[in-house]
């Protein structure tokens, strides 16, 4: 997925130029950093139940590939190669360990509810595959929204499957409950298999089903 | 990217890593007291909120409101300890390390406008996957719930999770701690099917046997406790 | 009756964790290299010793960090006038640092030890350090609040849990080669369903009492 994204130097341009919008918009589809390259599918799925956390989860793993990646860049032709990974691994913990901070000090109840997972957004696939695939041989800028775009694309991922796990697992939208009572009295239940983790793959794999059965050129060979 | 020798390696690892200890230690040292009143908040509004005490900023009030004491396992109260800043878990895991270690418990006592007592107990046990904590308040009489809640760690959602759930919870109001012969019995947490002639008993989570015992287990070991504190001291009152 | 309770209470964290607790079908850790490596039996098991190996290592050492550097208190062993120090801060960037100082280390062994293995398992080796199970397994051990033979235990279980969990769906994906799946689901969309299925095959293990 490198050779795509790869550009050559960019020359001056306005703030969000054609390109500048693909790297951004690119992610949200065609090379959705979950459905489509297979990354960062770790703690997306077990933060999902429901829709508040996973909002959280979203802008905290955007800030962080997109924050890590323009450091990294502007670090990129000072980094000595052999100790590249412990140097980006660095970054990415700092980073990490002050949205956790945060979330503590300002956004206690979901910090709870995130528990371990804040931490492992340190070894989300989509933070280390973007920084060596994209921010150690691009300029700060491009860097910075190719980070957004791919937290983006991951957000839209999760945040729909949260969508669904919640509407079905507990009647509710972002902790509102949309069902309502008459629908229950009636015999409909929540159903308990969007509760479990089991539940989150089968969202996953529905999503990636509709996406690629619209997008043929998407589907793999084997 | 870089082709410099060993010194320069050198300097740029030394370079980010002080760079990320100073931000990292900046941030924790900005950030601490927030959090720290975080977590003191989250007690203070879980003690409250077994009386009735709601309100968003009725956590500020905290120490008008209710009065706490640490006491010891005489049941006599602690001079010059703080009953709030009493971490009740670790207590009770130096207990089970050394034998012979005196815990110390943190009780509330909240007075309503017509001066009725209330206790507000707080209790930590242990759940399938680790730790799992309460509150409860009992009544001035030492013996009838009034209301209780729950939480824990990491308990598996749907099955032993379901402890801090209104439907749980609610089972507890009214239940009894003493038999009728003024005996303590506790509160079993069981299977089956509970209802208003069962005082002692509420009904479990299906499918959360670990936990609805460890919650039974602290139920069973911290009420006693602090019955011995309440029993002499309403006994002193003569109800 | 101590040693018997601890025992009892070990072999209990040692069999959670590989089965009810699974690093995979509870928690989706580990997942990009689980999908990634999945395709032959032979190179998932590989990559399932090398988790073992890490994990068996990564998680007592992390623990001693924990517990004798990082947390409140626990320098008091060097000087009680260290008591007051709190580094639990850092904890992320100690344990990463550990886990990738130790890849490096299982590397360098596999490289010496089996050239064949280690052709075979290319890239993903360093991916390790990246793999969120392994991380996962300190960051619980933190969370958990284990002692310490309870967390060398369970960093053994998680490891054995996620070995058998990708042995599993790679000996599963090679039949699958001859079946007809639906074209969009080939590949990633089938192996999430499966992992689901295997996922809640393993929820029936909650059912031990132990």
């Amino acid at each position: 997925m490198s050779e795509v994204l790869v550009q050559p130097p960019a020359e001056k341009k306005p703030l969000l130029g054609k390109k500048e919008r693909k790297l951004l918009t690119d992610p949200l589809s065609d090379n959705n950093p979950v459905t489509i390259q297979v990354l960062g599918i770790c703690s997306s799925l077990a933060v999902t139940t429901q829709m508040k956390p996973t909002m959280v989860m979203a802008i905290s793993v955007t800030a962080v590939v997109a924050l890590s990646n323009w450091v990294i860049s502007l670090m990129r032709n000072a980094i000595p190669s052999r100790i590249r990974i412990i140097v980006q691994l660095t970054v990415v913990s700092v980073l990490v360990i002050l949205v956790d901070q945060m979330l503590k000090a300002y956004m206690y109840d979901v910090s709870k509810q995130l528990s371990v997972f804040v931490g492992l957004i340190i070894t989300n696939c989509i933070v280390m595959g973007r920084l060596e695939a994209y921010a150690m041989g691009n300029k700060p800028y491009p860097s910075l929204l190719d980070g957004l775009g791919n937290g983006f694309g991951y957000g839209v991922v999760i945040l729909t499957v949260a969508f669904f796990r919640e509407l079905f697992g507990s009647g509710k939208v972002f902790g509102f409950k949309v069902i309502p009572d008459a629908i229950y009295e009636a015999g409909y239940v929540n159903n308990g298999l969007m509760m479990i983790p089991a539940g989150a793959l089968f969202v996953v794999a529905c999503y990636i089903w509709i996406q690629r059965s619209f997008a043929k050129h998407l589907e793999e060979k084997e | 990217m870089s082709s410099k020798g060993n010194s320069g390696t050198i300097v740029f690892a030394l370079l980010v890593t002080t760079l990320s200890a100073a931000l990292l230690a900046a941030a924790a040292t900005i950030l601490k007291p927030a959090q720290d009143e975080n977590v003191l908040k989250e007690k203070q509004q879980n003690i409250l909120s077994l009386v009735g005490l709601n309100g968003a900023n009725d956590y500020k009030k905290f120490e008008e409101l209710v009065q706490g004491v640490v006491i010891d396992e005489q049941g006599s109260p602690i001079k010059g300890l703080e009953a709030i800043s009493l971490d009740l878990a670790s207590e009770k895991k130096l207990k089970t390390k050394n034998p012979s270690y005196k815990v110390r418990y943190p009780l509330y006592i909240y007075k309503d406008k017509e001066g009725k007592v209330t206790y507000l107990l707080q209790m930590a046990g242990v759940g399938l996957w680790g730790p799992v904590w309460g509150y409860l308040a009992l009544d001035q009489d030492g013996n009838t719930v009034k209301s209780a809640i729950f939480d824990h760690k990491g308990e598996t959602p749907g099955l032993g999770a379901e402890i801090n759930t209104d439907g749980f919870e609610k089972q507890f109001n009214n239940k009894k701690v003493l038999n009728d012969q003024g005996q303590f019995v506790s509160i079993k947490v069981e299977k089956g099917k509970h209802d208003a002639s069962m005082p002692h008993a509420v009904d479990a989570i299906s499918g959360g046997t670990i936990t609805s015992n460890g919650v039974s287990k602290m139920l069973e070991e911290d009420i006693a406790f602090y019955l011995k504190y309440i029993q002499q001291n309403s006994n002193n009152k003569a109800l | 009756m101590s040693t018997l309770f601890l025992a009892a209470d070990l072999i209990s964290v040692f069999v959670r964790s590989i089965f009810i607790d699974n690093m995979i079908f509870a928690y989706f850790l580990g997942m990009c290299s689980y999908l990634a490596v999945s395709k032959n039996v032979k190179t998932a098991l590989g990559l399932g010793v090398a988790v073992i190996f890490v994990m068996v290592i990564t998680v007592p050492l992390n623990w001693l960090l924990l517990n004798k550097v990082l947390k409140e208190g626990s320098l008091a062993w060097i000087s009680p006038s260290l008591a007051k120090i709190d580094l639990s801060f850092l904890a992320f960037i100690m344990f990463i640092a550990t886990i990738a100082s130790m890849t490096q280390l299982v590397e360098m062994l596999v490289e010496k030890l089996s050239p064949e293995l280690y052709g075979a398992l290319g890239i993903f080796l360093p991916l390790i350090a990246v793999n969120c199970s392994i991380l996962g397994g300190s960051l619980f051990m933190q969370e958990r609040d284990y002692e310490f033979a309870e967390a060398t235990v369970f960093g053994l279980g998680s490891g054995v849990g996620w070995m058998i969990a990708i042995v599993a769906i790679a000996a599963i994906r090679m039949r699958l080669r001859y079946s007809d799946v639906p074209a969009p689901l080939k590949g990633l969309g089938i192996t999430f369903i499966l992992t689901g299925l295997m996922g809640i095959a393993f929820m029936s293990f909650l059912g031990i009492t132990l």
